[in-house]
């Protein structure tokens, strides 16, 4: 058998050919026949065309892909997964054309320590977005728009820009662990500090301003080299855990000799612990920015992979509030991809007091408008798929700090988009709230909504549409 | 000016720093006695005021400073001069974590040593340490000097934009991205004429000045095609 094996076989006929062996007679160019037909469609659920795409950019590049914009997690619940039940036969409803419901909103007036709790017309402001991330065009439309119908804006962490202070009668100023530009008058000049230990996009990471948006300007204000690629701190540099927190509450406060109020921004991770820690360290208001919230810019996994829905943050929080009695006390601010006022009473209804909008406000202003298509393809995108936010390149001028696209945010215009988007939006929340028999958004409740799915039962301990329990909470 | 004496015992914060704001806007210096190392002492306060602070205080002393002249008799803790703009602060003794942290401007003179983390994210001015840095000082400081003649402990400078790091002693390790250069003639005349105002001077000082590597300042250049690959 041994010396059969060292004998070459030879078949009876001649070798075939290449083609032959191929069968490349009459198969389609390019595809060898044989193969099965997934060799043109692809069927794997692992190696997808976007995984094989992500291995090819990251065997390119060498680092994690950075980009803007919010989550393109495809399992992320939606605000979708619920439904209010407006009153039939058990409650009464209002006349959602005709009766009034109350929208006054009132932040950071429970702890009994502030002098000046902040009073919105609305229960919806504008985000935290940095001058830097935005053009200070954008960022006054924004105030403007805000205050039009009394609401508020926030800074974010670039520091205060004069312009978007005196287009916004209320403005939080925010203290981000990096610090930038912090400056006593301007604490003093704000109508609330917000102490940022994390955001819905990024939770466990500073932020991040590629060197393309770290003009002259920006620099200066962030003290930073111009054009370097900013990656910000993420523990504040003067104090660590909760406790030492506390005292830096404390400072702040003899700082604005207890004016206004002191918010605090999280990343919605575990809200149950964190909202119940806050509440403790003493903040007067608390903001869970849920997975689904935006950025200028971030590694892109950040964005994809960490944090936990909005939805199921705000049950949690606002359950942590009541559990240690704080309800009443400390104000709860929900936050990330919230896209209309449908959206926000559900976050109203889930327990929320206010909630705060930014990716949402910025389309209002005018991103990803159908407007300077060459612009859109010149970055590989088009109106309606933009998130090139990192770029510094925004065709609209909203996310640029480059002069000629930053003209293109028309402040007027752009500032009364703003103003009727938060109309529209708190049109929508008082139409649902009427529906459901309320004369006060802030009456919206839990047992106004019914979850769609198990998974947003199971999130949001909200009953389960048909029959009305509660999937494992 | 005459001198008016604040007492801290266990009164509130607010009440007290209340009192020294007042007799501060009367043009009055003031001293502040039975300190018990209570935290938020003389918060934000202005240009011109004089404070001074018998024993040992605790976080923030001087926090957000906006001009106030700040002496400490003995130790601070946590965070003194925590985002001081102008003026001037002294402690006798040591300071706690952080010091100076995100400071933009005025001094800070530490007979003693600082703890971690001195001059954290500072934004500009100076802080002085008659002893030893610790660790991870002048981590991603972007502007201002540290100067520091007792030495420093681990993580040195790390992750610096543009801030300095002057040492003269050992330095225990350096932090990422750092590297020390030779300073100028001019340079170190500037840092010892500062220092011989604080009746430091010295001819005798081997000084390392630590600044940025830059190498962790960009992903790619700065440049559009970079950012459009992804």
């Amino acid at each position: 058998m041994a010396d059969d094996l060292k004998t070459p076989y030879e078949y009876p006929f001649e070798l075939p050919s290449e083609e032959a062996v191929a069968m490349t007679d009459g198969g389609i160019d390019g595809r060898p026949a044989g193969v099965p037909s997934s060799y043109e469609q692809g069927k794997s659920v692992r190696w997808t065309p976007e995984s094989i795409s992500e291995v090819h950019a990251l065997s390119r590049l060498g680092r994690y892909q950075i980009r803007g914009f919010t989550t393109f997690n495809h399992r992320m619940p939606t605000f979708d997964d619920l439904t209010f039940v407006p009153a039939t036969m058990t409650r009464l409803p209002l006349e959602g054309y005709r009766e009034s419901c109350d929208t006054k909103t009132v932040l950071g007036g429970g702890t009994g320590l502030v002098e000046k709790p902040l009073e919105l017309d609305i229960p919806i402001y504008i985000a935290s977005m940095s001058f830097g991330a935005l053009s200070a065009n954008a960022k006054a439309s924004l105030g403007y728009g805000a205050s039009k119908v009394g609401s508020m804006t926030c800074t974010g962490e670039g520091g205060m820009l004069e312009d978007e202070r005196s287009a916004s009668q209320k403005l939080v100023y925010q203290m981000t662990p990096s610090r930038y530009m912090l400056d006593l008058e301007h604490l003093r000049m704000a109508d609330a500090i917000e102490l940022v230990v994390g955001q819905g996009a990024k939770p466990g990471t500073g932020g991040l301003l590629l060197g393309m948006k770290v003009s002259e300007r920006v620099a200066r204000m962030r003290s930073l080299p111009e054009g370097v690629d900013q990656r910000s701190t993420v523990r504040h540099p003067d104090f660590l855990g909760a406790d030492d927190m506390q005292v830096k509450i404390e400072e702040l406060r003899e700082a604005t000799d207890y004016q206004v109020p002191i918010f605090l921004k999280m990343g919605a991770t575990r809200p149950r612990y964190d909202v119940a820690i806050a509440a403790k360290a003493g903040v007067d208001v608390i903001v869970v920015d849920g997975a689904e919230g935006g950025t200028g810019a971030s590694p892109e996994l950040l964005i994809d992979h960490t944090g936990i829905p909005t939805i199921s943050a705000i049950r949690a929080a606002r359950e942590a509030l009541d559990d240690c009695g704080m309800t009443g006390k400390v104000s709860l601010v929900a936050a990330g991809g919230i896209r209309s006022g449908t959206d926000a009473a559900k976050c109203l209804a889930l327990g929320a007091d206010a909630v705060m909008i930014g990716t949402g406000a910025l389309m209002a202003l005018g991103c990803n408008s159908p407007r300077y298509f060459d612009d859109y393809a010149a970055l590989g995108t088009a109106p309606g798929k933009c998130h090139h936010c990192h770029t510094g390149l925004c065709p609209v001028g909203i996310t640029t700090q480059e002069p000629e696209l930053e003209v293109r945010v028309d402040v007027p215009a752009a500032s009364e988009r703003v103003a009727r988007y938060l109309t529209a939006m708190t049109m929508e929340i008082t139409l649902l709230a009427k529906a459901c028999g309320k004369s006060s958004v802030h009456n919206l409740e839990v047992e106004d909504l019914r979850a769609l799915s198990l998974e947003a039962s199971a999130f949001t301990g909200v009953k389960m549409a048909g029959i009305d329990k509660t999937y494992s909470w | 000016m005459s001198a008016v004496i604040v007492t801290v015992g266990d009164r509130p914060i607010r009440e007290v720093n209340k009192e020294i704001r007042a007799a501060l806007a009367e043009g009055n210096a003031v001293t502040v006695q039975d300190t018990r190392s209570r935290h938020n002492l003389g918060i934000g306060l202005p240009e011109g005021a004089r404070l001074r602070f018998e024993g040992s205080v605790g976080y923030y002393c001087g926090g957000l400073n906006d001009g106030a002249h700040i002496e400490v008799e003995r130790n601070v803790g946590w965070s003194a001069g925590e985002a001081m703009a102008k003026g001037e602060i002294l402690i006798n003794g040591y300071a706690g974590m952080s010091v100076g942290a995100s400071m933009r401007g005025g001094l800070i003179h530490i007979r003693g040593d600082a703890g971690p983390r001195c001059g954290v994210a500072m934004k500009g001015g100076d802080i002085i340490v008659e002893g030893k840095i610790g660790y991870l000082s002048g981590f991603m400081a972007h502007a201002g000097r540290i100067i520091a003649l007792g030495g420093a402990a681990g993580a040195c400078a790390d992750s610096l934009w543009g801030g300095e790091v002057w040492v003269a002693g050992p330095i225990e390790s350096l932090g990422v991205d750092t590297k020390v250069v030779e300073p100028s003639a001019a340079e170190v005349t500037s840092v010892e004429a500062l220092l011989a105002d604080r009746g430091l001077g010295s001819n005798a000082r081997e000084w390392q000045k630590i600044v940025s590597a830059e190498r962790l300042w960009h992903f790619e250049s700065r440049d559009a095609g970079a950012w459009l690959m992804i």
